[in-house]
């Protein structure tokens, strides 16, 4: 049981590891179709953790319909949802319109998903208003710096500011392509050397708390 | 005096007909040469279906001259060769090619020409070709000698063994770290954010309210999730110690399946498995504003005391953030995903930024594997510091000196494939 | 309570209608400023221009309805540009919720400018798979996707005509508002088969890949809302990017007033707490 558990996934996590690492230093055509029928099988196995997905989220919702848990009866719109999607999707074949004129499909996605989707990035500009009203005050000098950057680049990023300031365009621009960039690239690099770092550990049976379980 | 001026009539004769000479061959163009040295190789370090021609440089090659490469399939006639570029002679030098110096076919000043597939040219693998170049200024054309080869694939791209190099010895660094802080004890700087853990818990022990902890919008192919995993156990182990109720909802149900058994195995090292619930980690939906409709939901009816984000976040970082804030909790947030870094650090009480997600897994559980990997880490940090200040001076000296071996080092750090 | 402290603790939802009303009132009555062009923009613009006709470009349309406020003119913008130039359009995305949308929109700009399917573009729809899209791509176009969004064959179609993979086109623009996006296209795509790759993506995004801009991994940056706006001015087709512009504006001042206002509250409260904390010190003498 050990070994299923334990010790055949880290071999397995080895040897495809070290055999994917080693796959980008080989330019040879055998090589690429490796990666190619990997790539494959990582689709159909992605296919089938969706199932393994929506298995627990019916059984999830149907424990709190048994229970009549609060809000149960939203457990039943989610039900209704589901189903009324997948059997307009499979009659319109998938395709949101057909000839010109919209499907059922097409009407859920046009008509709910759209917009149910953009109202809720639209929710953002808000949030964003009254997160910088709570939070943009010069508590210290770093803060006031961060304000004053702010200022500058809301200024500089629109119409109204480059006219009203002309220099705040050319000042966001360089605050954009210097600062902004330097830093950016000193945070990818930290990130990027801890990946790596993380990545060499999993492929050596290092770090395992991603298998679950306790330590051996 | 006679005799002498004769003689120097004759020179200066002599002198205006070698001057004419040199000037009518550069001028009017006198035989034009056949390219020199050429060569003919399969092209290395690729996968195949291309051919490298390569020529030393010639007194002929200017701008009003051009060179031609011409193709054929070997044995065939060679006025039958087909021209499938033309250039300008003073152009495509080795030392124009993006490549590195280990791997140049020649001199830097010779003519370099890489026949690959697409636009009229189908090489095959294993095909023997038959390549000349030939030279042509306006009506005179001279074409050099025929030369066969074969394309082939590689095994081995040797333009990226400078990569391979400082990817081994980065693995190398970070497996002595480890072995070093297995023996030693290494010191680890406090970051605030960790310690807010303990507090956040107890927080939320004292009122009575449950933890909501998020995995971030990656798979578990991520290494932020994995680290947000890796921290998962460690609070869900003083979650258990202190009986506080833990809710974990996911995006993926791959992570899902792994996160529950580190919550179960958590718990059982608490000595609390009684206590552990199936359903504390849970599958909401992938789709990314649904899933964080349903957790502004969460947070606002059962106003968990302590927020934790941890993993990669994008457009939804905010929507979290600020609804967990509007209900009073404290609030914690590790990402790497840094366009959301902004919105983090406004609405949380404390943010780990980037590496520091993986730094925690290390501070939290002080094990010296995780320890020992954090030295490896700012240790190949300080090697890129080094290198930077390092080839930043070296490129100075070759712009000001015109010379070109600063490239001997700063290629071996260039990506040259 | 003190002003300064009731400001300070001012309920969200009057910060919300104001934003809301500057949103929505220069919607009604726009007022039209002149927008900069910015180099990250024009050189999108530029290299498109230099493109020959009949050229393939790639526009890989990698957002979901929730960023088609701000991608969605980029998208337009570029696809009446490529029309225009008599470009090969092939177009795609990797992410499933966009395809319905990716697909209206590109019928309706094709429709406009007088271009047939198959012919002149083709929309091959979406493939699960992500970034492994991308790779399989790389390989063989065909194998990725066998038959287009509308279920013809892809081989033989005229506008794929010469194209085997992505090493046969001239450039590739992706819009993207995630992950994958414009990274995964240049780690998968670029890096791998080269060909010359753009960018174009939300305002927020847009900062994390001025590295990639500096380092010419991309060669030109459309960030958001404004970077539309630029590009329909370069078009000459000015659109809802433009015009949203002015709201854009009314909102970025709105949310500048506001947090001078903040500052202006915070400072104000601090010196009415030092002064409380020095009076009993004073009532002493």
């Amino acid at each position: 049981m050990i070994f299923l558990r334990r010790r055949l996934p880290l071999l397995i996590t080895m040897i495809t590891g070290l055999l994917f690492a080693g796959q980008y230093y080989v330019p040879h055509p055998s090589s690429e179709l490796l990666l190619t029928s990997a790539t494959k099988w990582l689709q159909i196995i992605g296919g089938f953790a969706l199932v393994l997905g929506i298995t627990s989220l019916f059984h999830q919702h149907a424990v709190k319909i048994r229970r009549q848990e609060a809000g149960w009866g939203y457990s039943f719109v989610l039900y209704a949802g589901v189903f009324v999607t997948v059997a307009a999707g499979i009659f319109a074949r998938g395709k949101e319109s057909f000839e010109g004129a919209m499907t059922g499909f097409g009407w859920v996605y046009s008509f709910m998903l759209v917009p149910l989707q953009g109202t809720m990035f639209a929710i953002l500009a808000f949030f964003i208003a009254s997160a910088a009203y709570r939070s943009f005050r010069a508590r210290s000098r770093e803060a006031a710096v961060l304000l004053v950057a702010a200022v500058i680049v809301m200024m500089g990023r629109v119409p109204l500011g480059e006219y009203l300031m002309p220099l705040s365009g050319d000042v966001s621009q360089w605050i954009l392509n210097v600062l902004n960039a330097s830093v950016r690239r000193a945070i990818l690099i930290g990130v990027s050397l801890g990946a790596i770092a993380l990545s060499l550990k999993i492929i050596f049976g290092v770090e395992r708390s991603y298998l679950g379980g306790g330590k051996e | 005096m006679k005799a002498f001026l004769n003689i120097l009539n004759v020179n200066a004769f002599t002198a205006f007909i070698f001057l004419a000479g040199i000037s009518s061959y550069s001028l009017a163009g006198a035989a034009l040469p056949a390219p020199v040295e050429l060569q003919v190789i399969d092209t290395p370090n690729d996968g195949g279906g291309s051919l490298t021609a390569i020529w030393a440089p010639s007194p002929a090659d200017t701008a009003d001259a051009q060179y031609q490469v011409l193709l054929g399939e070997a044995g065939t006639d060679p006025a039958s060769l087909k021209v499938i570029a033309e250039f300008p002679a003073n152009a495509r030098y080795v030392k124009d090619a993006k490549g590195a110096w280990w791997t140049r076919p020649a001199e830097r000043s010779w003519h370099h020409y890489v026949i690959r597939n697409g636009k009229g040219v189908d090489l095959k693998d294993g095909t023997l070709y038959a390549v000349t170049v030939a030279m042509r200024r306006g009506e005179e054309r001279v074409v050099g000698p025929l030369l066969q080869a074969t394309p082939s694939p590689n095994w081995f791209n040797w333009s990226q063994v400078n990569n391979l190099i400082l990817a081994l010895g980065f693995g190398a660094l970070v497996f002595y770290t480890i072995s070093h802080a297995k023996r030693n004890n290494i010191f680890l700087r406090r970051i605030p954010g960790l310690d807010a853990v303990d507090e956040a818990i107890g927080r939320a022990t004292e009122l009575g309210k449950p933890i909501l902890y998020l995995t971030g919008a990656h798979d578990m192919g991520d290494p932020s999730t994995i680290a947000a995993a890796v921290i998962l156990g460690r609070v869900a182990k003083r979650t258990a110690a202190y009986e506080t109720e833990l809710m974990v909802p996911h995006r993926e149900p791959i992570t899902m399946a792994v996160c529950q058994e580190i919550t179960k195995q958590a718990y059982l090292e608490a000595g609390k498995p009684d206590l552990f619930k199936e359903d504390s980690n849970f599958f909401i939906t992938s789709d990314q504003f649904s899933y964080t409709a349903a957790v502004d939901g969460i947070m606002l009816r059962k106003k968990p005391a302590a927020n934790f984000f941890m993993g990669s976040y994008f457009a939804e970082s905010l929507l979290l953030t600020e609804t967990g804030a509007s209900t009073g909790a404290i609030q914690i947030a590790g990402t790497d995903s840094d366009h959301q870094l902004p919105f983090f650090v406004t609405t949380c009480d404390y943010t780990l930024i980037g590496e520091e997600l993986y730094a925690a897994s290390a501070y939290l559980s002080k094990e010296p594997v995780q320890i020992g990997t954090l030295r490896g880490q700012d240790m190949g940090k300080a090697v890129i510091l080094s290198v930077i200040l390092i080839g930043t001076l070296l490129a100075t000296v070759g712009v000001a000196t015109g010379g070109s071996w600063p490239q001997l080092f700063l290629d071996f750090f260039k990506d040259l494939k | 309570m003190t002003l300064s402290e009731r400001m300070l603790k001012i309920d969200r939802r009057i910060i919300f209608l104001v934003i809301g009303l500057c949103t929505l009132l220069p919607l009604l009555y726009p007022v039209g400023l002149p927008i900069k062009i910015s180099p990250e923009v024009r050189s999108i613009y530029d290299y498109i221009e230099s493109l020959p006709e009949r050229s393939v470009f790639l526009l890989s349309i990698d957002f979901d309805p929730a960023s088609k406020p701000e991608l969605h003119p980029q998208a337009i913008a570029l696809l009446r540009h490529a029309f225009r130039k008599n470009l090969r359009v092939v177009a795609m995305t990797l992410w499933v919720s966009g395809t319905g949308m990716a697909d209206q929109l590109l019928t309706q700009v094709a429709k406009e400018m007088g271009k047939e399917d198959g012919k002149d573009y083709v929309f091959l729809g979406w493939s699960s798979g992500g970034t492994a899209v991308i790779i399989n791509m790389g390989q063989d176009l065909y194998k990725a996707f066998p038959s287009d969004y509308g279920g013809k064959a892809t081989k033989g179609i005229p506008v794929l005509e010469g194209v085997l993979s992505l090493k046969d086109v001239a450039y590739a623009i992706s819009l993207g508002a995630g992950n994958p996006g414009v990274e995964a296209w240049y780690v998968f795509g670029k890096d791998k088969y080269k060909f010359e790759l753009g960018g174009g993506c939300t305002g927020v995004i847009a900062p994390g890949l001025y590295p990639l801009l500096r380092s010419g991994q991309i060669n030109g940056l459309i960030g958001g809302l404004r970077g539309a706006a630029e590009y329909e001015s370069l078009v000459g087709h000015k659109g809802r990017a433009v015009a949203g512009m002015d709201a854009q504006s009314a909102t970025h001042f709105a949310i500048i007033v506001l947090v001078a206002m903040c500052n202006l509250f915070y400072f104000s409260l601090r010196q009415q707490q030092g002064r409380s904390r020095e009076l009993p010190v004073k009532r002493g003498h």
